[in-house]
């Protein structure tokens, strides 16, 4: 079984030590990280501190060596984004760190994307994200973006002030299973229900999985609506969304 | 100034009314000897609000199969308490364009899910029957499905065994309303997921199905 | 602290931020108080009651006149110093609050930072100034009247927009300081005209909420921004921050602020216990959970749970949704009034 020491990137031995609390995390991260190369742990490190020069740096010069993308992604990225989110749940980073972190995500993402889409390989899903009409606010949206692509998931932003057409014609064009709909205005939060009616009304309802979230967003006002679920935090809409993917994934093979 | 009136709980609103100078109309619910009524009501004093609150009260008598007594108060003519459903009523009334006839809703509805035509046979004393039509493997699940969903958004309870056959509390028929209320009841997301959540109980999962 | 001698509203609210002895708690949003129907009622639809001095007077009154709250706070949103410095406002409808198009930032660097010379003649200042000077006039001494003055981080937000300016904070400390610093002129120059204007006491919404920076974070960049605008500002200050605060409330208490606006995430005993007496609170009755989701009754256990812990102001945590029900807004006032009747205090 992995221990910590088997990792070599004394930063990354550290951060889990000091930061990850739950045994199944722990467990996870010692185990990914203990069979990483050590040029990718040394991406995740500077990721990690949102330290997005070097990042940009080392995921070139990993490429050049001859990693694959995906491997970098998986390995030096995404694993470490995952730490990110984990250090953001339990408050022990907030949101300036988490921005700086995510840019750190897209200078590595900048090299990586383009081999991907080159290769066809699939992203882990597609997902629609958008604050609904009449809410300019977007940091909680953004927040979940960043955790999304973290985590794999091709995210399509529609950015603020969304309406229902644009919701849906989103969804139709990039034939994304997953939408996401975000409020912090409890006077634009009936905006998600009627969202929701809309594809009800154009016999789209059960193509896609509605996710709704914001600060006011409870599991009562989610059912309410019609939406499929509500996460209280961008780590929680990772999992929320990987849920309601392999939910409909089971719903289209039936 | 006009001041603000006790006029009961106010059990919805709808705070832009597309209609009519932006009103906002709210529905309030109360009671008196004969049982429970229902207000339509709007603090706006805009010339004209008058028509357009009468608008939806009549849209509500015909989608909802309600009463209007002399003093305007809408009531079921069980006389009792459907609050969870007059607010749909409520709703679909104010959405309905005041310049077309108002009809009540069949009591079928095509359930896009299964392409199954559903349809509710009324009993007698409040008593309906889901029914499908049409073939698929999903037929039982999603009649008992939409029978959830029914009562899930019109208050009704089950009859003890079955999976579809529902009542109304209060034991009498409710037609327009029911038929309101079956163009939703195949998308309430809370019977699918209380459904998953039974189904899922006990069931061990492997770490590498859970997630970070 | 109670005294027998029977009190206007004004002198409540007035006493309560001096945390001197008053007759009963006031009930007091230092946010706003509008909603639909009482926008209706009033004839003063948003988005007019934001722009027009008269319909903004006339709807904040109901407040006082309509559901018995003790002040009257006439600014519903937080877009006036934001316009009046150059950002583009989404007005919206009169079911939603006009917001700051903040993916369209005005300011880059600190060095764009200015103040424009008609700041207090723009449009959407002057609309503030005019509105307490018809309260102060209709209302004189009955009731206390609150204006508000944005604080620097929450400019810093609207002008720079959220992500540029928390990065910003990230990457350069040093600019950042002295992006507020000069912000900071606009908070004291819109304060001081309303405070000419009549206004008792001045909301200082400045939102560097939990959910966004860690506490140390406001130590290390508003604290001691916070010292001087209350020494700049001659008038009871009522701080605003949403969200999870209790781990900067200590420090929110040594600013010299009148009042911390505190939200529904932290419970009276954890807050009075942070401030230690140095600081009065007001709050935090739910917004979107109680006083739009649910009844009187819930309402009346948040007051009572307000109440017990010495709480000195009542009122909703924030901006009230717009769809709150006049029933749910007066069981506010109704609630205190009965839990002092019991003899609880």
């Amino acid at each position: 079984m992995p221990e910590l020491n088997d990792i070599t990137n004394s930063f990354i031995k550290d951060e889990i030590d000091e930061f990850i609390e739950r045994n199944d995390e722990r467990f996870h991260l010692i185990e990914a990280f203990s069979q990483a190369d050590p040029r990718l742990q040394d991406i995740s490190a500077a990721l990690i501190d949102g330290d997005n020069t070097t990042v940009d740096k080392l995921t070139k010069e990993a490429l050049d060596v001859g990693f694959e993308a995906l491997e970098i992604m998986d390995n030096g990225l995404i694993i470490a984004m995952s730490i990110v989110g984990i250090k953001f749940r339990e408050n022990f980073i907030f949101v300036p760190e988490v921005l700086a972190c995510a840019r750190a995500m897209k200078a590595g993402m900048s090299h990586i994307e383009p081999i991907l889409s080159a290769s066809g390989i699939k992203p882990v899903g597609t997902v629609i994200m958008g604050t609904v009409k009449g809410d300019l606010h977007d940091i909680g949206k953004n927040l979940c973006i960043m955790m999304l692509r973290g985590a794999g998931f091709e995210v399509h932003d529609l950015g603020v002030d969304t309406s229902e057409d644009e919701f849906m014609d989103a969804v139709e064009e990039h034939g994304a299973p997953l939408l996401g709909m975000s409020a912090l205005l409890t006077t634009t939060m009936p905006n998600m229900g009627k969202t929701i009616d809309t594809f009800i009304d154009n016999d789209m309802r059960e193509d896609v999985k509605i996710m709704v979230g914001g600060a006011s967003v409870t599991q009562e006002f989610s059912d309410d609506m019609g939406a499929d679920g509500t996460a209280a935090d961008a780590v929680g809409c990772v999992g929320l969304a990987k849920t309601l993917l392999e939910e409909l994934k089971r719903e289209q093979g039936e | 100034m006009k001041k603000i009136l006790d006029i009961g709980k106010r059990i919805e609103l709808v705070p832009l009314d597309l209609y009519f100078e932006n009103i906002s109309i709210a529905l309030y619910s109360q009671k008196d000897e004969q049982g429970s009524f229902y207000l339509v009501h709007t603090y706006s004093q805009i010339p004209g609000v008058g028509k357009r609150i009468n608008t939806v009260i009549n849209a509500m008598k015909n989608l909802g199969g309600m009463e209007q007594d002399n003093m305007g108060r809408l009531r079921f003519p069980c006389k009792n308490a459907h609050n969870l459903a007059v607010k749909r009523v409520f709703l679909e009334a104010c959405k309905v364009d005041p310049t077309e006839k108002v009809t009540k809703r069949p009591l079928t509805t095509l359930d896009k899910k299964s392409g199954l035509q559903i349809n509710l046979l009324r009993s007698g004393n409040g008593e309906y029957q889901v029914t499908a039509i049409g073939e698929s493997r999903e037929k039982e699940r999603r009649i008992s499905f939409i029978a959830g969903g029914l009562m899930k958004l019109g208050e009704l309870d089950e009859v003890i065994g079955s999976l579809d056959r529902i009542f109304f509390p209060c034991s009498s028929n409710h037609d327009e309303m029911i038929g309101l209320l079956l163009l939703r009841a195949p998308n309430v997301r809370a019977i699918l997921r209380d459904q998953a959540t039974v189904a899922g109980r006990g069931v061990l999962a492997a770490p590498s199905q859970q997630d970070l | 602290m109670k005294t027998e001698r029977s009190m206007t509203s004004r002198e409540r609210v007035l006493a309560a931020l001096e945390r001197a002895p008053v007759d009963r708690t006031p009930v007091c949003n230092p946010t706003s108080i509008a909603t639909v129907e009482l926008m209706d009622l009033v004839n003063a639809p948003f988005p007019n009651a934001n722009r027009d001095p008269e319909l903004m007077a006339r709807l904040a009154a109901t407040g006082y006149t309509e559901l018995g709250f003790d002040s009257i706070m006439p600014v519903f949103s937080i877009i006036q110093e934001s316009s009046a410095l150059g950002c583009k406002i989404q007005w919206e409808q009169k079911d939603n609050w006009p917001t700051v198009k903040m993916s369209e930032p005005i300011w880059t660097e600190a060095d764009d930072i200015t103040i424009p010379s008609n700041f207090l003649t723009h449009s959407d200042t002057k609309c503030v100034l005019e509105a307490i000077r018809l309260l102060k006039k209709e209302y004189g001494d009955e009731v206390a009247i609150i204006g508000k003055t944005m604080g620097p981080w929450s400019l810093g937000y609207h002008c720079f927009g959220v992500e540029p300016f928390l990065l910003m904070s990230l990457d350069d400390p040093g600019k950042t300081h002295l992006a507020l610093d000069r912000m900071k002129e606009a908070t004291i120059e819109f304060g001081i005209a309303q405070i000419e204007a009549g206004a008792d006491a001045l909301t200082l919404p400045d939102h560097a909420t939990g959910d966004l920076v860690s506490g140390e974070y406001y130590k290390r960049f508003l604290r001691d921004l916070h010292i001087e605008l209350t020494e700049r500002l001659p008038i009871p200050l009522i701080m605003h921050i949403c969200g999870r605060t209790v781990d900067r409330m200590g420090f929110i208490a040594e600013t010299g602020c009148a009042a911390f606006h505190y939200d529904s995430k932290n419970k009276p005993l954890e807050s009075m216990e942070a401030v230690e007496g140095k600081i009065s609170l007001v709050g935090n009755i739910n917004n979107p959970e109680t006083l739009f989701a649910r009844g009187p009754e819930e309402i009346t256990k948040e007051v009572f749970g307000n109440l017990e812990h010495g709480i000195h102001m009542v009122g909703p945590e924030c901006a009230i949704p717009l769809q709150t029900s006049i029933e749910n807004l007066k069981a506010i006032p109704a609630a205190v009034k009965d839990w002092h009747r019991s003899g609880s205090i």
